[in-house]
C-alpha cells in the first residue's frame, strides 16, 4: 500500500491515543504506525496497557482521545454496527483462549465469520475447508472444540481470524494457553503467514514468540510506549 | 445454619434482577390464587349465615283458601320430613299507595316476627300490635340507598284503609313485603294462606321438592298456589361469586404453574451458574446439606415476600367482589376465610421451594473439586446435529445460530417453553372467553336484529326505557297503536315490526315482581333464540330464561300462576328463550287480552333493510306521529363488562408473567454465553445481529408454544365456559362455545411468538451492548 508520492502507506497509524478506565490511565499519548507486511510485537509488563492498545485497534473499545486509522478508515468516525463492519472486514483475532463456539464443529465454527458478511454456507465451508488444508487440519474440521487439543484449537482460531482476507491479524497471547509444542507450531504459522504478505501485531509476554515472529518490537510500560526496536528474526 | 443466612442474602443481592421476578410472579399468582379460593370458600357464606340466624324458611308457599282450610295445612305439615313449621297466615296482594303511584305489595297477616321459621328481624321501629298499622320488609344495609321511599309514620292507603308505618324488618326468606296484625288481615278478607316451612334435609332441590310433596299430598289437587325454595334464593346471591370462581381458579392455577418454572429455571440456572461458588463453599467447609439450604433460602426470600404481598392484594380484590356481591345479606366484614390465607401463605412458599428442590439437590451432592472445575459454559456435545443442520441452510447466520441456541440448554429450554405454553393457553382462554361473553352478550340483547326501538308510552314497570324523562303512564304516542304500528310497519326500510307492552306481575306464592312483555308482531323475527320448547303460538303461553327456570325449579312445559292487580292468570311455559334476566317473562298479545284487554303497546322494535339510514327513518316516523320517541341502543351488561375487564387483566397478568419467564431465560443464556457473544461480536457480528440472534433463539421457542398451549386453552375454555354458564345460571348453547375460528388460531401462535419477543428483546439488547474487550479478558 502506497501513496501518491510512491511512500509506504501505514496499515494501522495510532496518533496520541488516550484511554482511561475511571482515574486510572491505561494508555497515555500512544501513537504508532504499522505498515503493510510488518509484524509487530507488544511486549512489556501486565497492566502496562498492551491489551488495551490491542482492543483500540481491533475496535473493540473506543479512545478516551486521540485517532486510530486503520487501512484508511478512522474508527473514531464509525458507530457500533460500523465498528462491527470494521472487524468482519478489516481484521482477523486471535485470543489466548481460542474463543471457539463449543456447539459448533471446527469447520464451522471458521466458516461462521464469512456467513456473517453474507457468504453462503457452501461457499464459506469451501474457503474453510482451503484454509483447514494450508494448516494442516483439514482431518480434525468435523471435529468439536471440546474434543480438540489446544494447538489445534488455535489452529482453527487462526482459521478463523484468515477467512475474510483482514488487512492485520491481531495476536492477543496466542501461545499463552498452549503447551511448548503446541506453541511453537503456532509460532511457525505466524511466521509463514507473515512472510507471505499478512501484517501481524501481537501482544505477548512471550520474549521467543516475539524475536521469532516480529520484525520490530514495542515496549510498553505504564500506558506509554516505552522503546521502539527492529529485530532480527531468529529461527 | 448461622453462616447460611449471609451467604443467602448476599445471593439475593447479587441476583437483584432475578429476585425482583420471583417476587413479582409469586405476587401475582397468589393473588389469583386467593381471590379464587375467597370466592370459592365465601361465595355462600353470608347467605347461610344470615339464613341460620332467622331460621328462614326452606319452602314459602302459599294456598288456595277456597281450596283448603288452615287445619288441613296445619296437620298436613305434620310430617317426619318436616322439622319446623309457621303459618298459615292470612296472605293478600294489596296495592298500596304513598301520594303517588300504587304500589303492588305482598302483605301478610302475622302476630309476631318470632317463631320457629323465619324469625324476622325488626332493626327500626317496633311489630303492629293494632289494626292500622304495617311493618315493612326493607334490607337494613341497602335502606338507606332507597330514595323517597316511606319512613316510619309514612301513611299508606289501600281500598278505604289507611296504614300507618310502625317498623322495619327484614326477611331473608322473603316471605312477603309487609306485615300485618293478624286482625288486619282478616279486614282485607284474603284469599291465600302462607305456610313457611323447614325441612330435616334440604340441601338440595330433590330435597326440597321431597319436602313439598310431603306437606302437600293430603292437600286438595289445586289448592297449592305456588312455592319459592330457599335454593333459589341462594342461587340467586351466589350466582355472581360463583361467575367469577371457574376463570379465576384456572387463571390462579396457570399463574402458579408458571411461576413455579420460573423459580426452577432460576434455580436450576444459578446452580449451572455458581458451580465454581458451589465450590468455593464447599472448600471453605459448608455441608452439603448447608450449600442446599443456600439455594432454597436464596429462593424463598422473594417467594415469601411476594406471597406476603399477593395474599394482602388478594384479600382486598376478594373482599370488595364479595362485598358487591353480599351486600344485601348485611354481610359487613365478609372476606376471604382465616384458613385460605393460612393455605396460601404456607402453600405457595412451600410449592415455589419444591421446584427449586431439585436444582439445590444438584448443588448438594457436586463435589468441591468438580464444583471448582466445572466451568459455567454448556457442556459441548448438546444440540450439536440441530447446529450442525442449521450452518447449512440458507437463513442468515444470525437466525440459525438463533435457533440453534436452544438446543445447548434443553431442560432450560423445556421450562421456558412451558412458561410460554401456559401463557399461550391463558391468551387462549382469555380470548375464548371474551368472545363467548361478548357473543352471549350480542345474542342475548339481540344486537342486530333490532336497528330501532320506539317509545311510545304507557309502560307499567317503570321510567328506565322512557327516553327525555317521559312519564311512563302516559302514552307519548299521538296516533292509535295500531296507527302507530301501519305507521312504522309503511316507513320505507322496515322489514320487521314488533310491538309490545310490560306488565307488573307476580309469580303466585312469591314476592318478586316480574316484568311480563307481552309481544305483537314479528316477534319471531326480532332475534330471541329459543333454546328449548317452541316460540308462543296461542294465548296462555310464556317464554322465559333459564335463570327463571333455575331460580324457581320449574321447566319448560310446567304451568305458572301470574298475578296482578288482583287477577290470578294461568300460563304454561313453552320456551326458554336466550336472555339474561330472571325476573322478565316473554308472552304474547293472546295472553295479554285475558289480563288488560285494553292496553297499547309501549315500545316498538323494528328491524330495517341492510343499508337503511336509521336517522331517517326515525325522522320519517315522527313526522307520522311526533309523540314517538327513539330509545337510544344498550349498552353491555355491566357485569359482563366486569367479567371482561377481570379477565383482561388476568390475561395481562399471566402475559407477563410468562413473558418474565422467557426474560429470565434469556437473562441467564446471555450470562453464561458472553464469552460467546464477546467472540461473536469480535469477528464482526453487529449489535442488532446479536438481538436478532438472542431474539429469535426464543421466538422459536414462542412458536412452538404457540402451536402447543392452544389445545390446553381451548380445553380450559370448555371446562370454564360451562361452570361460568352454571354460576351465572344461563343457558349455554353451542355457538358460546365455537369461537375459535383458525385465523384467530394463527394469531394465538403469534401470541406465543409475541409474548417470547417481548421477554427476550431487553436482555437480548442488553447482550448485543456487551463490552467486548472486558469479557473477552475476564478468562
Amino acid at each position: 500500500m502506497t501513496d501518491a508520492e510512491g511512500n509506504e502507506q501505514a496499515v494501522v497509524r495510532l496518533s496520541g491515543v488516550r484511554k482511561e478506565y475511571g482515574e486510572s490511565v491505561a494508555l497515555d499519548g500512544v501513537s504508532l504506525e504499522i505498515h503493510a507486511g510488518e509484524a509487530v510485537a507488544v511486549m512489556g509488563p501486565s497492566g502496562s496497557g498492551k491489551s488495551t492498545l490491542l482492543s483500540m485497534v481491533a475496535g473493540l473499545d473506543r479512545p478516551t482521545s486521540g485517532s486510530i486509522v486503520v487501512h484508511g478508515e478512522d474508527l473514531g468516525s464509525l458507530d457500533e454496527k460500523g465498528l462491527a463492519l470494521y472487524r468482519r472486514r478489516r481484521i482477523g483475532m486471535i485470543f489466548q483462549f481460542f474463543n471457539l463456539l463449543d456447539d459448533l464443529s471446527a469447520l464451522d465454527n471458521v466458516a461462521l465469520a464469512a456467513q456473517l458478511t453474507g457468504t453462503s454456507a457452501s461457499n464459506a465451508r469451501q474457503r474453510a475447508l482451503e484454509l483447514f488444508e494450508e494448516l494442516g487440519i483439514a482431518g480434525r474440521r468435523n471435529t468439536y472444540p471440546a474434543q480438540l487439543s489446544g494447538g489445534e484449537r488455535q489452529r482453527v482460531a487462526v482459521a478463523r481470524a484468515l477467512m475474510n482476507r483482514p488487512a492485520i491479524l491481531l495476536a492477543d497471547e496466542p501461545t499463552g494457553a498452549l503447551d511448548t509444542r503446541a506453541g511453537e507450531q503456532v509460532m511457525d504459522l505466524l511466521l509463514d503467514l507473515n512472510q507471505i504478505g499478512q501484517t501481524l501485531l501481537l501482544v505477548t509476554h512471550d520474549q521467543q514468540l516475539a524475536t521469532r515472529c516480529a520484525s520490530r518490537l514495542v515496549e510498553v510500560v505504564d500506558g506509554q510506549i516505552a522503546r521502539e526496536r527492529s529485530l532480527e528474526r531468529t529461527p | 445454619m448461622s453462616a447460611v443466612w449471609p451467604v443467602s442474602r448476599a445471593a439475593v443481592r447479587r441476583r437483584r434482577l432475578q429476585t425482583v421476578v420471583i417476587g413479582v410472579v409469586v405476587a401475582l399468582s397468589t393473588t389469583m390464587i386467593v381471590v379464587a379460593l375467597g370466592l370459592l370458600a365465601a361465595s355462600s357464606g353470608p347467605f347461610d349465615q344470615a339464613y341460620a340466624r332467622q331460621s328462614g324458611a326452606h319452602l314459602v308457599a302459599s294456598y288456595d283458601q277456597s281450596k283448603v282450610s288452615d287445619s288441613q295445612l296445619t296437620d298436613a305439615a305434620k310430617q317426619s320430613q318436616v322439622e319446623a313449621v309457621a303459618g298459615p297466615f292470612g296472605l293478600a296482594t294489596l296495592d298500596l299507595n304513598m301520594g303517588g303511584r300504587p304500589l303492588p305489595l305482598v302483605v301478610v297477616g302475622r302476630a309476631d316476627a318470632g317463631g320457629a321459621v323465619d324469625r324476622l328481624n325488626v332493626w327500626d321501629g317496633r311489630w303492629p300490635d293494632k289494626p292500622g298499622e304495617i311493618v315493612l320488609n326493607r334490607n337494613p344495609v341497602t335502606s338507606s340507598n332507597q330514595r323517597g321511599a316511606a319512613t316510619l309514620g309514612t301513611q299508606l292507603t289501600t281500598g278505604g284503609t289507611t296504614l300507618t308505618v310502625v317498623g322495619f324488618a327484614y326477611s331473608v326468606s322473603e316471605s312477603a313485603d309487609a306485615w300485618v296484625t293478624p286482625d288486619q288481615m282478616t279486614s282485607f278478607k284474603p284469599t291465600a294462606s302462607q305456610m313457611l316451612y323447614r325441612f330435616t334435609e334440604a340441601a338440595t332441590n330433590a330435597q326440597v321438592s321431597a319436602g313439598q310433596s310431603a306437606v302437600t299430598t293430603s292437600l286438595p289437587s289445586g289448592a297449592l298456589l305456588g312455592t319459592q325454595s330457599y335454593l333459589a334464593l341462594r342461587a340467586t346471591a351466589t350466582g355472581e361469586p360463583n361467575t367469577f370462581v371457574p376463570f379465576l381458579m384456572v387463571f390462579g392455577w396457570l399463574g402458579l404453574a408458571v411461576a413455579v418454572l420460573i423459580v426452577a429455571n432460576v434455580v436450576s440456572g444459578a446452580v449451572v451458574a455458581g458451580f465454581k461458588h458451589i465450590g468455593v463453599l464447599k472448600a471453605l467447609g459448608f455441608t452439603p446439606t448447608q450449600v442446599m439450604a443456600v439455594y432454597l433460602a436464596m429462593i424463598s426470600i422473594p417467594a415469601v415476600v411476594g406471597c406476603a404481598l399477593g395474599t394482602v392484594l388478594g384479600n382486598v380484590l376478594a373482599e370488595s367482589l364479595l362485598t358487591r356481591a353480599f351486600e344485601n345479606y348485611g354481610a359487613e366484614g365478609v372476606g376471604v376465610p382465616i384458613w385460605v390465607d393460612v393455605a396460601t401463605l404456607l402453600g405457595v412458599p412451600l410449592l415455589v421451594a419444591l421446584s427449586a428442590l431439585v436444582p439445590s439437590l444438584r448443588a448438594r451432592s457436586l463435589s468441591a473439586a468438580e464444583a471448582i472445575s466445572a466451568g459455567s459454559a454448556p457442556r459441548a456435545g448438546r444440540g450439536l446435529r440441530a447446529q450442525r443442520w442449521l450452518s447449512g441452510t440458507r437463513l442468515p447466520r444470525s437466525i440459525s445460530l438463533g435457533l440453534g441456541l436452544p438446543f445447548a440448554r434443553p431442560a432450560r429450554t423445556a421450562l421456558t417453553l412451558a412458561a410460554v405454553v401456559l401463557g399461550v393457553t391463558s391468551v387462549t382462554l382469555a380470548v375464548g372467553l371474551g368472545k363467548s361473553l361478548t357473543t352471549y352478550q350480542t345474542a342475548a340483547s339481540r344486537a342486530g336484529a333490532v336497528d330501532v326501538t320506539i317509545f311510545a308510552g304507557m309502560t307499567e314497570t317503570g321510567p328506565q326505557v322512557a327516553p327525555g324523562g317521559a312519564e311512563p303512564d302516559r302514552p307519548v304516542a299521538k296516533l292509535s297503536d295500531p296507527a302507530d304500528e301501519a305507521l312504522l310497519r309503511s316507513t320505507s326500510g322496515a322489514v320487521y315490526v314488533t310491538a309490545s307492552t310490560d306488565q307488573l306481575m307476580r309469580l303466585a306464592g312469591t314476592k318478586q315482581d316480574l316484568r311480563v312483555s307481552f309481544l305483537r308482531g314479528d316477534s319471531e323475527q326480532i332475534g330471541y333464540r329459543v333454546l328449548e320448547g317452541h316460540w308462543f303460538d296461542g294465548p296462555g303461553q310464556v317464554a322465559v330464561s333459564e335463570r327463571f327456570l333455575r331460580q324457581r325449579g320449574l321447566s319448560v312445559g310446567d304451568t305458572i300462576t301470574l298475578e296482578s292487580k288482583g287477577k290470578s292468570t294461568q300460563v304454561k311455559i313453552v320456551a326458554k328463550a336466550l336472555y339474561n334476566s330472571g325476573e322478565e317473562v316473554l308472552s304474547n298479545w293472546e295472553t295479554l287480552a285475558l289480563i288488560a284487554p285494553d292496553q297499547r303497546a309501549s315500545m316498538y322494535e323494528i328491524q330495517l333493510k341492510p343499508g337503511t339510514d336509521i336517522d331517517a327513518y326515525v325522522k320519517a316516523v315522527q313526522a307520522g306521529d311526533p309523540g314517538l320517541q327513539e330509545v337510544p341502543g344498550q349498552d353491555a351488561g355491566t357485569f359482563i363488562a366486569v367479567v371482561l375487564a377481570t379477565v383482561i387483566l388476568l390475561t395481562l397478568m399471566l402475559g407477563t408473567v410468562a413473558a418474565l419467564g422467557v426474560f429470565n431465560t434469556v437473562v441467564l443464556n446471555t450470562r453464561e454465553r458472553r464469552r460467546d457473544l464477546g467472540m461473536l461480536k469480535s469477528i464482526g457480528m453487529t449489535p442488532g445481529q446479536v438481538t436478532v440472534m438472542v431474539v429469535t433463539s426464543m421466538a422459536a421457542l414462542g412458536a412452538l408454544g404457540g402451536v402447543l398451549g392452544i389445545p390446553f386453552g381451548i380445553i380450559a375454555h370448555r371446562l370454564v365456559v360451562p361452570a361460568m354458564a352454571n354460576g351465572a345460571q344461563v343457558a349455554l348453547p353451542d355457538f358460546m362455545l365455537d369461537v375459535y375460528p383458525l385465523p384467530l388460531l394463527a394469531l394465538f401462535v403469534l401470541a406465543g411468538v409475541a409474548i417470547a419477543a417481548l421477554g427476550a428483546f431487553i436482555p437480548a439488547r442488553s447482550a448485543a451492548r456487551t463490552t467486548i474487550a472486558e469479557v473477552l479478558h475476564n478468562e
